[in-house]
Formats: structure tokens, sequence, C-alpha cells
């Protein structure tokens, strides 16, 4: 049993789904962060970055890798269209902005049933995968396959990079200002509607590369993308709404409980350990667990 | 007036040129309605039965239509719905069917639980209709009417059937891990006692939730156990998860059932040689040899839809198509006549001859699959196999 957890094996496997909650959650909570968007359809864009990608290999044969960029773009430009197309007059008007909380549920709620039904007009609701990068390896008696150990690299690359832009770039700093106090933010010079476009674009993106990458292990289906919705939720709750880095490393935090609290116990309480620590941080700390600890 | 003559006119010319090539598409089409999970959580799966309704429907048309008594053939025309997953959007749609856009036939929406609900409406309308993916031991409770039911793939007969299959290939200790939904559930609560009775060990017996998302840490126990056989009570998804760990893993065990998943065609292309060795539940080969219509039937759905057809779903829908149709060719379209032809006749299909006893299929023996070379091999029962069980080598 304590070899068990003792093991990198574990490890790996935490680490692994770990990082792809974090991945998947800091999309969502960039653009929650800057434009207070409940983004319902965020886990619909991990669906179409897994589409991106099956498509891109099955027919072009083009590599994984190289979906990344592509479903990136294709993202952040569905992005660019919701916000110009929906939220920047609401988000202008005072009056509407104060609501656009409430009303981004309903209206993402919508973007969310018609993307999972255009993908499946489109592709059909027939289950689809592909292999690629799927070599076992073992490196310290841990067993990893390839394309596993390139997610876990991805994903963590990404969510780190993201967060040195954050701290080290001027518009990074200028997107942590429209987070915290946002009138104030407006006041020294910040251009919010410049920020407010490059995070949505940016956190489209990063829920495309992240399709891109849970395809490669998942089956691909039109309606894939609700359960990613539901951990990203999780994940940013338990983190600190719009605190960046404490997403992140509550999406790291899931993914150690969830191995580990398997093994400790039993799979049957993986549900009851993952949302028994989200109701009690909601109770405890609704202002997310990490929310001092780490400052982004 | 005059406009209207004359397009009437071309329609009656058309049909006369058409007339003399021997169609009767002159004759109003047979309409026949379903619902089915294009949206919600089952929708991935429908395809598996929407896709042989699409292809019994070109088949029939293609041929003259659906033959009637006395020989008379009519085309045939799908009316159908979303039933967005939920049962209660089923029962409303058949009736609306019966009742509004009257119908001539039914078949079956996806998923047991959609045929447990509409099972008292086509009691109460008289309608008789097969049914096809529905598979528990509740089905059974059915009171005989107006459904049927096709498959075997029933949880009590096949935890018997998978633990004489384990005792045949000589497999003495086992590790169950089971997804936490009621199909995999039915299933372990008949195995256990199957291997009880057979003198087999269980040296895990987990159960794991339908949205985990790993399962290293089961694995890794399983695995430090080495049993026999592991036995994934998986659902499609999880199937997925549990192949792609226990690969990364290097499970050893010679005996590896992923409940249902592995049929289904994206499976084998995420897998590839991996998948060789994984045995699933389902009754029906494409491979065999036994059931000459199997054969036309998986190289017609393969040439249309460019992929295998599931050998659980599409399978037992084809069946039910085919039982239908021979039941209409013999009994018309009078529904007291038809239910008469259903419940009594005895009908050839891709799966070899079906009879009902009351709600149930009472031939078609209960099997296993297994993957071989990329292929759906049936290996249980002895009488209906296309190969011989191979331990599984490696992955």
């Amino acid at each position: 049993m304590v070899d068990t957890l003792l093991s990198g094996q574990l490890l790996f496997a935490a680490l692994v789904s770990g990082s792809l909650y974090a991945l998947v959650a800091l999309g969502l909570n960039l653009v929650y962060g800057t434009l207070r968007l409940l983004n319902i359809a965020h886990g619909d864009l991990v669906m179409i970055g897994a589409y991106v990608a099956f498509w891109l290999f099955t027919l072009l044969a083009v590599p994984p890798v190289v979906a990344l960029v592509v479903a990136a773009v294709l993202c952040a430009v569905l992005g660019w269209a919701v916000y110009a197309g929906l939220f920047r007059r609401m988000l202008a008007k005072p009056a509407l902005a104060r609501r656009v909380e409430a009303n981004s549920l309903i209206l993402f709620y919508g973007i969310s049933v018609i993307l999972q039904n255009s993908a499946a007009l489109a592709f059909t609701a027939s289950p689809r995968a592909y292999r690629w990068l799927d070599t076992v390896i073992t490196w310290g008696g841990v067993s990893m396959t390839l394309n596993r150990l390139l997610t876990l690299g991805v994903a963590a690359g990404l969510c780190l990079g993201v967060l040195a832009f954050l701290r080290f770039h001027l518009f990074g700093w200028g997107l942590r200002a429209v987070i915290q106090r946002r009138e104030a933010a407006q006041v020294v010079g910040v251009n919010i509607e410049r920020v407010q476009l490059a995070t949505i674009c940016a956190g489209f993106a990063v829920a495309g590369m992240a399709g891109v990458l849970v395809s490669m292990t998942e089956q691909i289906t039109p309606f894939m993308g609700f359960p990613f919705t539901i951990v990203a939720f999780v994940v940013i709750i338990v983190g600190g709404l719009g605190n960046i880095g404490a997403g992140v490393l509550a999406g790291f935090a899931l993914g150690l409980v969830e191995t580990y609290g398997i093994a400790l116990t039993s799979a049957g309480y993986r549900s009851i350990l993952i949302y028994g620590i989200f109701v009690a941080v909601l109770m405890v700390r609704p202002e997310g667990l990490f929310t001092r600890a780490v400052r982004t | 007036m005059k406009r209207r003559t004359t397009l009437a006119g071309i329609a009656l010319g058309a049909l006369m040129a058409v007339a003399p090539l021997g169609t009767a598409w002159a004759a109003d089409p047979i309409r026949i309605g379903y619902a089915i999970a294009r949206t919600g959580i089952f929708a991935a799966a429908a395809p598996s039965q929407e896709n042989p309704y699409a292809l019994w429907q070109e088949q029939v048309n293609a041929a003259g239509g659906m033959e009637l008594p006395g020989g008379e053939r009519r085309p045939v025309e799908f009316v159908s719905y979303d039933d967005q997953s939920n049962p209660a959007n089923t029962v409303r749609i058949y009736e609306r069917l019966i009742t509004q856009d009257k119908v001539d036939l039914l078949a079956a929406p996806w998923g047991t639980p959609m045929h447990l609900a509409l099972a008292p409406v086509l009691q109460r309308y008289k309608f008789p209709m097969v049914g096809n993916t529905a598979a528990s031991v509740q089905l059974r409770k059915v009171a005989p009417g107006y459904i049927w039911f096709v498959t075997s793939a029933i949880p009590d007969s096949m935890g018997a059937e998978m633990a004489a299959m384990l005792k045949a290939n000589g497999m003495k200790s086992v590790a169950v891990l089971a997804n936490e939904l009621p199909y995999a559930q039915e299933f372990r609560s008949f195995l256990l006692p199957a291997l009880k009775e057979q003198g087999i060990e269980v040296l895990v017996d987990q159960s794991y939730p339908p949205d985990a998302k790993d399962m290293t840490s089961l694995l890794v126990e399983v695995k430090g156990k080495s049993p026999d056989a592991v036995l994934a009570l998986t659902y499609p998804a999880d199937a997925f998860l549990f192949t792609g760990q226990a690969r990364e893993l290097g499970l050893a065990s010679p005996f590896v059932l992923s409940l249902i998943g592995p049929t289904i065609d994206a499976y084998r292309k995420a897998f590839g040689g991996a998948a060789d060795g994984i045995v699933s539940s389902a009754h029906w080969s494409g491979q065999s040899d036994m059931w000459p219509r199997g054969k036309a039937f998986f190289d017609a759905y393969v040439a249309k839809f460019g992929e295998e057809p599931d050998a659980l779903d599409s399978a037992v829908t084809w069946m039910s198509m085919e039982i239908l149709q021979q039941a209409v060719a013999k009994a018309g379209l009078d529904h007291e006549k038809l239910r008469e032809a259903i419940a009594t006749g005895t009908f050839d299909t891709i799966n070899g001859p079906v009879k009902f006893d009351g709600v149930q299929n009472a031939m078609t023996p209960t099997g296993f699959v297994q993957i071989q070379n990329g292929k759906i091999e049936l290996v249980w029962p002895p009488a209906i196999k296309t190969a011989d069980f191979k331990p599984k080598q490696g992955w």
C-alpha cells in the first residue's frame, strides 16, 4: 500500500490529470476574471479543439502538435466573434454590464447548445478517435504513454507560460489590474476593451488547446465538453474565482486528490471527495482555498 | 386552377414515365415513426442505431419498398424526432407519432430507460413495436403485449455465461472493476454469485463513478494482485480510459473484458493492435458464416458509413427491422394482426432465427466477442463461435 502511494506511477497519473484540469480551468478563469462572464460553453471549446485535432490527423495526417496551433487560432477567432457580436456593447453600458454575469450564463448556455448541435450535424454524433504517439516508455520504474507525457508537458508549460506572462509582461499587469480593480485600472489608463478582447481570445484558445491534448486519449463526441465545464468550475471556485495562479494550483490539487484519494479509500469515493472539498471550500473559504497563499 | 391542373398533369406524366419501370412509387409510403437521442447524454451512442435505420430504409426502397401480404410493395418513410436523451420526451413523442402523425409503424428509441418508459404507451394504444437497444433484467418484468426485446445480452444470463467462459478457459481468479451506472452494476450483481458458483476467486471488487478521469490507482492495485482475468464493466467513455491506462501499466492478465465500448469502431481506431485480445459483450459478429445475411449487412454498412457496425447496438437494431419487415409481409399493417405475427412467428435475422417467448428473444444465445487482428470474433458460446478465445498477448 505504502509502496503504491510512493510510486512515481501515481504521481505521474495525478500530474497528467491535474495539469489538464489546471489548463481547462485557466481559460475559464481568465474569461471570468476580466469579463465577469460565466462561460458554460467552455467545455464545448475543448470539444472543438478535439475535433480539430481529429480531422487534421485523420484527413491530412497533421500531427496534434500542429493542431494545437490551429485549434488555438480557431477558438481565439470564436472568442473574438462572441465578444464583438454579443458582449462588447453589453459590457460598455453600465446598466447592462451589471447584469452581464447572470445574462452570460444563459447566453453561453445557448452558445453551448448551438456548438454541440452544430458539431453533431457536421460530424454526426458517432464517437471518433485516432492513434498518435502511444508508445509506452518506462523511466525510473514509471510507465508513461508518450502522448500522456506530452499532455503533461504542454499543459503545465502553457499554465506556467500564462502565469509568467501575467507576472512579468506589462500587458499581463494590465490584465491583472482589470481583474482586481476594474475601475481603478481604467483610471490609470488600461485599455479595458483591449484587455477584455485579448483575454477572451486567450481563454478560448487555451480551451481549444486542451481539447487537442484530450483528443489523444479520449473518445471524441459532440457532447464530450460538459464534464470539462463542470471540472473547470469546480477548480476555479476551489482556487478562487478570477485568481489565475490559485486556479492553476487548484487544478493540480484536484488531480492529486483524485488519484491519491482513490488509492487511499476506494474509487467509489472519487466524486464524494472532489465535491466534498468543493462544498467545504464554499462553506469555509468562499473566496477560494489559495487566494491569499498565491499572488499572481 | 388552371395552373394546378397543369402541375397535376406534369406530375401524372412523371408518374406514368416511372410506372413502366416496375416500381411501386406511386403507392403511399409506409410511415415509420421513432424518437432517438440526437442530443444529450446518450447522443454519442445513438448513431449506432440510427445508421442501421437509414441503411435499412435505403435497401428496402431500392428493392421496391416494404412487402405487404399479397406481394404489394410500398416505399418506407421515417418520421423521427430528437428525444434529447430524456425518457419523458420519448413518451410524449411516441404519443404524438401515434395520435397526430398517425404513423403506420413504430421503430424503437435508443436505450433501456426509453424502452421501459414506452412499454405502457404501446400497451395503451395497442401499437406493436419491436425493441432493440435495451438490455436489463427489468425488461423481463414488462408485461408481454406490444413490445419485444431482441437482445440476449441480459445481465443475468451474461453473468452465468461469463463465469462459464472463464472456467472453460482455465481462469481461476478475477479482478472486477465496475462502472457505477446501472447496466454494469446489474451485470456485476449476477456475475459475482456466478463466479462463486464456478469456484473462481474474486481478488478485487471495486466500483468507480462514470465521470472517473483516472484509473491508475485502481489498476496498480489490480496489477499487484496478478489476477488471471480483469473484468472491467465499462461504458464507452471509461472503456477508453481503462484500456489506455491498462496498456500504460502493462496489465499482464491473459483475459481482459471491457463490457461496453470495444465493439464501437472508434475504439479500435484509438488502440489498434493494443486492443487485440480484449473481450466484450455482443452476440453477433459480421465474421460469422452461420448467418449469411450478417456479412451482407456488415459490408453494406461499411460501404455506406465508412466504419464498422457496432456488433451489439447496430446488430440488434438491424434484427428488429428484419423482424418488423417479415411480420408486416405476413400480417400487413393491422396492429392486432401484426402483434400476433410478431408474438408467434419465427424470423430469419443476421443473428440466426429469432422467436419470442413473452417479451424476450428465446433463440439467440448470450455471447461474448473478442477483438482478434482488429476484427470482432464471437468466442462464446461454443455453438456460435467464429474463433477460439485467445489469451491476451501484451498490449
